[in-house]
């Protein structure tokens, strides 16, 4: 239990660094987007598991798994909205590198 | 650990602050305002203040950034270049500042049980509430006769709250020309 | 473990708000905003289970995930319509 507690951590840890890394260095706000999709859905939900496994039985499974729950619903749909709201602001996706 | 949390909370804090002064697109500083206030209810909750951090979270992230961007809509998004100088109200600022921090270092430390506020007025509310209000939970007394007034605000807020998810939805009335077009 | 994730996560809150200081376009600094808040959300929880009550702290967390929503939803919605919703685009004229 503590053993699969800590692996899922250690994932979701490193999912948040590598995104939160990428946040900070991709070159345009879509392959940001990218970037924040790993944070909030792999690194999130990593993390939550992880709690959960120490958490055991109870009340406090259920809080987090609805945690998950609102996590999983809204950040996708946070995201699409954002990148739908970019694309109407007339912003277009590089689609190759700068010459 | 605690402490350390603290620190690199406040940190984040300090710099959303700057941020946000330095901006000025202020549809930008409405942005830093909502993470200068999660940051804010953060520390609240690293402090064991957990009901302040409901309160401000709801209020900071929630209602204000709703109300601020309304207000945006009204006056536009960029800001204008001041008319006066910025000395006067700097050295108001400046001597408020003061004299708060000099207010600060009478004020008790944090978490003592000497503390002012857990000698006087928690024991009379918990022996004496029956006899004043008349209500045997000593929580509802509290709340609805000693503080009615901050719990008749925290009712406004949430009224406002409630306005502003209305107003996100779109609901609205129908005006009369329009009822009549789609007919 | 706890206090290594904990770490972690104010790293990233960190590296999102240098995003949301930097810009350079409205949509990133929501972006950087919206991906603030979850950070948040993981890092209150997780902070639950470090100090050993996350009773308390599940509940904040969950506020925090509804509340960040509302809010990064009326953003988007100024930034795309310019207001709230307040005026109504003019309604197209119906087919005969």
């Amino acid at each position: 239990m503590e053993i699969a507690s800590a692996i899922l951590l250690l994932i979701g840890a490193l999912a948040m660094l590598v995104g939160g890394i990428g946040i900070l260095r991709m070159p345009d706000l879509f392959t940001r987007l990218h970037a924040v999709g790993i944070t909030d859905t792999l690194g999130a939900a990593a993390i939550l598991l992880g709690l959960a496994f120490i958490a055991g039985w109870g009340l406090l499974l259920v809080k987090l798994f609805l945690i998950l729950a609102v996590l999983l619903l809204l950040n996708p749909t946070a995201s699409h909205a954002l990148g739908r709201a970019a694309v109407h602001g007339a912003r277009r996706p590089w689609l190759s590198a700068p010459k | 650990m605690v402490e350390a949390v603290n620190i690199v909370l406040l940190g984040l804090l300090v710099i959303t602050a700057v941020a946000a002064i330095r901006l000025h697109d202020l549809f930008a500083v409405v942005m830093m305002f909502g993470i200068y206030s999660l940051l804010a209810a953060t520390v609240f909750v690293v402090l064991d203040a957990v009901d302040v951090a409901f309160t401000e979270a709801a209020v900071g992230v929630g209602i204000s950034t709703i109300l601020m961007l309304t207000t945006l809509g009204l006056v536009g998004r960029w800001e204008r270049r001041p008319v006066h100088r910025p000395f006067l109200p700097l050295l108001v600022v400046v001597v408020t500042g003061a004299a708060l921090i000099y207010g600060t270092l009478d004020m008790p430390h944090f978490g003592d049980p000497d503390a002012p506020v857990h000698q006087h007025v928690a024991p009379r509310y918990l022996e004496q509430s029956p006899d004043e209000i008349g209500i045997p939970n000593v929580v509802t007394g509290v709340l609805a006769s000693y503080r009615g007034y901050d719990t008749l605000g925290e009712l406004t807020v949430i009224f406002t709250a409630g306005v502003g998810v209305l107003a996100l939805l779109g609901i609205r009335r129908r005006r009369q020309d329009e009822a009549t077009r789609e007919r | 473990m706890l206090i290594l994730v904990v770490t972690v996560l104010l790293g990233t809150m960190g590296l999102a708000l240098i995003r949301a200081v930097r810009g350079p376009t409205v949509y990133d600094r929501i972006l950087a905003a919206n991906a603030f808040t979850t950070k948040t959300i993981v890092m209150v929880t997780t902070f639950g289970f470090m100090v050993g009550e996350p009773g308390l702290y599940l509940d904040i967390a969950l506020m925090y995930a509804l509340i960040g929503f509302i809010g990064t939803v009326a953003v988007l919605k100024v930034s795309e319509f310019g207001n709230l919703g307040q005026t109504r685009p003019e309604l197209p004229p119906k087919p005969k």
